[in-house]
């Protein structure tokens, strides 16, 4: 069960041999240069500036899948919300601000961002490319001038961002029409040192993390949903450890998992998407609702006899958590609770499950887990309708974080 | 990726081209946009990425036949791919992650559905209808999902908990402990200089251009709304 290395006793379908022969073959024999080295070159002509991850950001370095080293900022952090979970997953964002505050680490959450608009594009193709480099640009020059470091929340903006990235490192001529474009909303074009997700983040802090732990997990059996515009968007770019599956699969999410003391199970299709989609979400809702179901719950619950399903991203826990309830009609009765690292991290640190970690927006039932972890819900849950007809009342709203002044951009 | 220096190469396509729909000027365009070196790299025919591919589990789909189809290049076949079959991909890149040629079957897709959608070909409205709402937000405040959008009429096959999300939703926001998400008609709290300054953004890219001419009637609201907010700003400064 636990997964520092594979279960021998879970090898259905061969995956582990896959990635080592073909994926992590391929991409170590024909490695890409280093975009990074790249972007210290451009920076030395002066072509662009780069936002720095300095002291103060209290970087911890890890390694990627080539090897290479990456450097984690831990501190005065610029949340680059996701659109997905602010919606619809809001236990999310507010268990990474949680922990942020009860690890005493600097951030700032502001007014003035927008999203990667990535999910659209995706989906519609109703954007281009100078669109979206110039989106993530203008928000990280946003980042840049208030001082703090981009820290990426969403799977598919961590993706498109390194994409961006990229590309307009190896790009003059989309590096100028960015120039040209930020010129006219008075920005100027910066690239940070790294792209960073929240995942790395919880990773590289995940054993002051676990240190908070109130309740024990370890009767929990969890089973990892990698996100696939985290690790198979620029994948050189992904940190690995040989501890977490001998190194064949992305660390992030199943280390702080681990960390926590929960099982890790493993599964035949830990591979697979979500079902997401991007467009098939809202227009082809057949297929997500089957994908979802039939080859990751299914699968995670059959074979893996889990309790939870653990996500790194917004379109997986969407689809994984909402997909559950129609299956009923030709009997899939799994009604498995699927949330984010953070927030299981969160709850077995003593969160409050309906004030911080919001999982009542959850749909697959969670109570069963809650009950399992030891966590009294009901408490919880009494104070929240309490507290709800308190604001009905007036009351002014308790905050994790009060903002600055907003200052004109 | 370095390129040859007669390799034309495009950073995005023309508004005023949306009709233009002959077979090779589109090849053309998929072809010399600037991320086809990055995606494509030559085939094998291995099949690899179908054998991974969720999509082709469950539709008429195959990423080794769209690679296959656009290195032929027969024109009137990656023309009869764009209005319909290269739709079916789920974009979540496990091709990508598994071609021995480092190509990448999701990224020209991408590139393909692009030019499907600014050159305005016919299954792209119907395609696009049921993106009107996410359209809008993206458009006008650069959110793709609100809180307000997750109701029961749009999605009743989530479960009976769906109504709860949707009722009494200013006072839930209220009680989500961080003051940026505490609204409803946006993911968090939008300052409008930033929505200002995105409206230039989709101005100077053709974005505004490509829904006049693809989606008028959604174009007229989204007009409305960025002449309101620029009105607001401007008179702010």
């Amino acid at each position: 069960m636990a997964s520092n290395t594979i279960d021998s006793s879970i090898k259905t379908t061969g995956w582990e041999f896959v990635t080592k022969t073909v994926d992590k073959r391929a991409l170590i024999k024909n490695q890409k240069p280093d975009p990074r080295e790249e972007l210290a070159e451009l920076e030395a002509q002066g072509e662009v500036k780069v936002i720095h991850i300095t002291e103060e950001n209290q970087p911890i370095t890890v390694e990627t899948l080539l090897g290479r080293t990456k450097r984690i900022p831990t501190n005065k952090l610029w949340h680059h919300k996701s659109c997905g979970q602010c919606g619809n997953i809001p236990g999310y964002p507010t268990s990474i601000m949680w922990f942020m505050n009860k690890l005493g680490l600097e951030y700032l959450d502001e007014t003035h961002q927008t999203s990667c608009t990535a999910w659209n594009y995706h989906g519609s193709g109703t954007s281009n490319l100078v669109a979206l480099a110039s989106v993530a640009v203008r928000n990280w020059h946003r980042a840049y001038e208030t001082g703090y470091f981009p820290l990426i929340h969403c799977g598919t903006s961590f993706g498109n961002y390194k994409e961006m990235r990229n590309l307009l490192i190896e790009h003059k001529d989309l590096r100028d029409e960015v120039r040209r474009i930020m010129h006219k909303v008075g920005r100027e074009l910066v690239i940070p040192e790294e792209i960073v997700h929240y995942s790395e983040w919880l990773h590289v802090l995940r054993d002051r993390v676990a240190a908070m732990r109130v309740y024990d997990v370890s009767n929990i059996v969890t089973t990892v949903h990698p996100a696939c515009h985290v690790w198979k968007l620029v994948p050189e770019d992904v940190i690995y450890d040989p501890a977490v599956y001998g190194g064949e699969r992305p660390a992030p999410t199943t280390a702080i998992l681990l960390e926590l003391g929960a099982q890790v199970a493993d599964y035949s299709t830990w591979y697979d998407c979500c079902g997401f989609g991007f467009r098939h979400i809202l227009t082809e809702r057949e297929f997500s609702r089957s994908f979802s179901l039939e080859r990751k719950i299914k699968v995670m619950v059959e074979e893996a006899h889990s309790d939870v399903a653990i996500t790194q991203d917004t379109g997986c826990t969407t689809t994984l958590d909402k997909n559950q309830w129609i299956g009923k009609a030709h009997g899939y009765n799994y009604d498995l609770p699927v949330i984010a690292d953070v927030q299981f991290a969160a709850l077995a640190a003593g969160a409050d499950p309906y004030k911080v970690v919001q999982i009542q927006w959850h749909t697959s039932g969670w109570q069963k887990l809650l009950d399992k972890m030891g966590i009294d819900w009901r408490a919880s849950k009494d104070a929240y309708e309490a507290y709800l007809e308190e604001l009905r009342a007036g009351k002014e709203p308790d905050q994790l974080y009060i903002p600055p002044v907003e200052q004109p951009v | 990726m370095s390129h040859d220096k007669d390799t034309v190469t495009h950073l995005r396509l023309n508004p005023d081209d949306v009709g233009q729909q002959d077979a090779q000027s589109l090849l053309d365009a998929i072809q010399s946009d600037l991320r086809y070196e990055e995606v494509i790299h030559g085939c094998l025919n291995c099949g690899v990425c179908s054998g991974s591919c969720p999509s082709h589990r469950f539709f008429d789909y195959s990423p080794r036949i769209v690679v296959q189809t656009v290195l032929s290049g027969d024109a009137e076949a990656v023309k009869g791919m764009m209005d319909e079959y290269i739709w079916a991909c789920a974009q979540c890149y496990t091709c990508a992650m598994r071609c021995p040629f480092h190509n990448s079957p999701g990224g020209l897709v991408m590139i393909m559905r692009e030019v499907a959608v600014w050159r305005g070909m016919e299954a792209v409205h119907r395609l696009l209808k049921p993106y009107g709402r996410v359209l809008l937000k993206v458009l006008s405040i650069g959110n793709q999902l609100t809180p307000d959008m997750i109701q029961p009429d749009f999605f009743p096959d989530w479960g009976p908990k769906i109504p709860w999300s949707s009722t009494d939703l200013a006072i839930k926001r209220k009680a989500i402990p961080v003051y940026t998400l505490q609204v409803t008609t946006s993911a968090w709290r939008v300052s409008p200089e930033t929505s200002y300054e995105l409206y230039s953004i989709y101005e100077e890219t053709g974005v505004f251009r490509l829904i006049e001419e693809i989606d008028p009637n959604l174009y007229e609201v989204v007009a409305d709304m960025v002449e309101d907010l620029r009105d607001m700003v401007e008179s702010a400064r």
